[in-house]
């Protein structure tokens, strides 16, 4: 695969409201100049068999992952946890693949890091429609989660404060797990 | 006296499905039923309004296996609608991405069918995930075969999953000649890898094929030869690509097609009558659990001409190569027939891909309203998109997608096997549930009466 030193993966589907923050985050990622040794991919609803399992640790160093997840936040707060602290998930088949699973499968030789943000809303399975649009507040968060990514990786972009849409309030995304919150 | 097993959820495929089964006494199956669980999605709805350049994109996140197919069908589907010819490299790139996803997904479907077989002249059945040899050797083959697909639609595409490189009227870009070489020579490499691995997985299906009882969670079950025999037609509507509304001689008819509703076509409600423990993975359902497939099923049934058809690899070589064999063995044997078929085409379209050629119609008209339909034949069999855009704006779309077509057929197929087979036989359709869940119910006239969702 055409991957390089550094991928950044954002997961999720679009079309289950909050869900798609992933590929949200990388469609904005996709404004920026990035240095050559950077791949960013939008992983949709295939990353784990698309994506992680075809990684070369020989060729890519490090990993991160844009996912949401609940993790008893306020909606649109981050989170960046080490891939060495994920819990080894289940295999169940090739097709559904879960994709905590596969990380953990390459964390050792692949430095993983997963940026997480907390959805206010998500579509389940089971629910009668779809929903392409993200929550103001996740839609907020991602200038937040570029910065985070973009200081996990060491690139110094200066602000991604100017990615924010005219309008809109700054602050509103709050950062879990990094020193700043502490 | 009839008893009634079910298999909830099956396994080792996309999506939720499961299969409800009334079996006679000596376990072989009378009526089998398997039907979709996969919730209802409203992606037609949600394309309403929307701009044709938007719809694909939405299409191709119904599902993360097939994007591709769905990219290129809803694409087609409005340039059928808008009349848009889009130029012969353009098409070439479509090929080559298509191609390349179909190599990927037959490699992935050894790895979901190897554990019901066994390594040839023993009685250990596969495991494609062990570290032993010759295992190891095969898997490593299955893994870069996926890699070469994947690289090669990267590169065609533009992303490996969802493709950005199409458009309405062509594709954004074609191809450096570098990366035409590339390709190229990842092709080569591919179909080397390709035979090996075809050649393989004929010899291991032929070798269960010949095997007279076969071993199911701990059971000794006789292998019937008839195993996912049926007598349904095939529909394929090209030998590698697709057809639509625009061709001079579309190979599908959409006057031929009708969709009827699951609560005509399943059983109705029953009680679990057997319960087997010892089935994988974690046994059957538990006796006295109520099934009732009719109200379950979250898809129509499809029909041509009146009855439920065979999509897939077997269906194309059927229709355009005269091939022959039936059974669940048949269909997996000519999925892997398809491997060296589909390098051998994409190495055709890489050499006569013109990479200064122009891959964007010069005109784009905007849409008067016309219905429109494209074919693609995805590795799983055809995938229809209907589509009407109008001044620009999609103001109907309906994806008619493979497994949806397979579903019925393959509950024909179950008929006569024992039930600790039928999951055998439905992985031969190497299903793609989540997509195939929608549902559109049309009258005696073809006139949509309702568009039920089940909760």
């Amino acid at each position: 695969m055409l991957h390089s030193e550094i991928v950044i993966v954002g997961c999720g589907n679009p079309l289950f409201g909050d869900d798609g923050f992933g590929p949200a985050v990388i469609e904005e990622m996709e404004k920026l100049t990035l240095p050559d040794n950077v791949t960013i991919q939008d992983g949709g609803a295939g990353a784990p068999h698309f994506i992680f399992n075809f990684l070369n640790p020989e060729v890519t160093k490090k990993l991160i992952v844009v996912d949401i997840a609940d993790f008893n936040g306020k909606p649109g707060s981050i989170s960046r946890i080490s891939g060495k602290d994920l819990k080894p998930g289940a295999y169940i088949d090739p097709h559904s693949w879960d994709g905590i699973d596969q990380l953990c499968r390459i964390r050792d030789q692949i430095d993983t890091t997963v940026v997480l943000c907390q959805p206010s809303k998500v579509l389940k399975k089971g629910d009668a429609d779809v929903d392409m649009e993200l929550s103001e507040d996740v839609k907020n968060a991602i200038p937040k989660a570029i910065q985070v990514i973009l200081e996990t990786i060491g690139v110094d972009y200066g602000t991604t404060i100017n990615l924010q849409e005219e309008g809109r309030q700054p602050g509103t995304a709050k950062i879990c797990g990094s020193p700043e919150s502490s | 006296m009839s008893k009634v097993v079910e298999i909830s959820p099956t396994t080792r495929h996309e999506g939720h499905s499961k299969l409800v089964l009334k079996v006679n006494d000596a376990g072989i199956i009378e009526t089998g039923n398997w039907c979709s669980i996969t919730p209802v999605r409203g992606v037609e709805k949600l394309a309403v309004g929307k701009t044709p350049e938007q719809v694909p994109k939405i299409a191709s996140r119904v599902c993360g296996i097939c994007p591709i197919a769905h990219n290129l069908a809803a694409t087609e589907a409005m340039e059928a609608s808008i009349k848009c010819e889009i130029p012969k490299d353009a098409l070439m790139l479509r090929h080559i991405l298509q191609l390349a996803n179909r190599l990927h997904s037959i490699a992935l479907h050894d790895i979901l069918i190897l554990p019901d077989l066994y390594l040839p002249g023993t009685e250990t059945k596969i495991n494609p995930f062990t570290a032993e040899e010759p295992v190891r050797t095969v898997a490593k083959r299955i893994q870069r075969l996926r890699e070469i697909g994947q690289t090669i639609g990267q590169i065609a595409g533009g992303d490996c999953i969802h493709p950005r490189n199409t458009r309405i009227g062509g594709m954004y870009r074609n191809c450096s000649p570098l990366a035409k070489t590339k390709m190229y020579d990842l092709a080569k490499e591919g179909l080397v890898l390709a035979h090996a691995q075809m050649d393989l997985m004929i010899a291991i299906l032929r070798n269960y094929q010949a095997r007279e009882h076969v071993d199911v969670g701990g059971m000794k079950v006789a292998l019937p030869k008839t195993l996912g025999y049926h007598n349904q037609g095939y529909l394929a509507t090209h030998a590698f690509y697709g057809s639509s509304s625009l061709d001079e001689c579309p190979s599908w008819d959409i006057n031929r097609f009708k969709e009827v509703r699951p609560w005509d076509w399943y059983m109705g409600e029953m009680d679990v009558t057997l319960e087997e423990p010892r089935y994988p993975i974690g046994g059957t359902t538990k006796l006295g659990t109520k099934v009732n497939p009719q109200m379950e099923a979250c898809t129509g049934i499809p029909m041509y001409d009146g009855q439920p058809v065979e999509v897939g690899p077997r269906a194309r070589l059927a229709v355009y190569k005269g091939y022959d064999e039936k059974g669940t063995v048949g269909q997996n044997i000519a999925r892997e027939m398809e491997y060296t078929d589909s390098l051998y085409e994409m190495i055709d379209c890489i050499d006569a891909l013109n990479t200064d050629g122009k891959v964007v119609a010069d005109y784009i008209p905007d849409g008067d309203g016309t219905l429109g339909w494209a074919s693609n034949e995805a590795p799983r069999g055809t995938d229809v998109h209907l589509a009407r855009v109008k001044d620009w704006k999609v103001q109907y779309f309906s994806m008619l997608v493979p497994t949806t077509w397979n579903f019925a057929t393959c509950s024909a197929a179950l008929t006569g096997a024992p039930w600790q087979l039928a999951e055998v036989i439905m992985r031969g359709y190497d299903p793609c549930v989540s997509c195939a869940t929608h549902m559109i119910v049309l009258d005696e006239d073809n006139k949509v009466v309702a568009q039920k969702l089940i909760q």
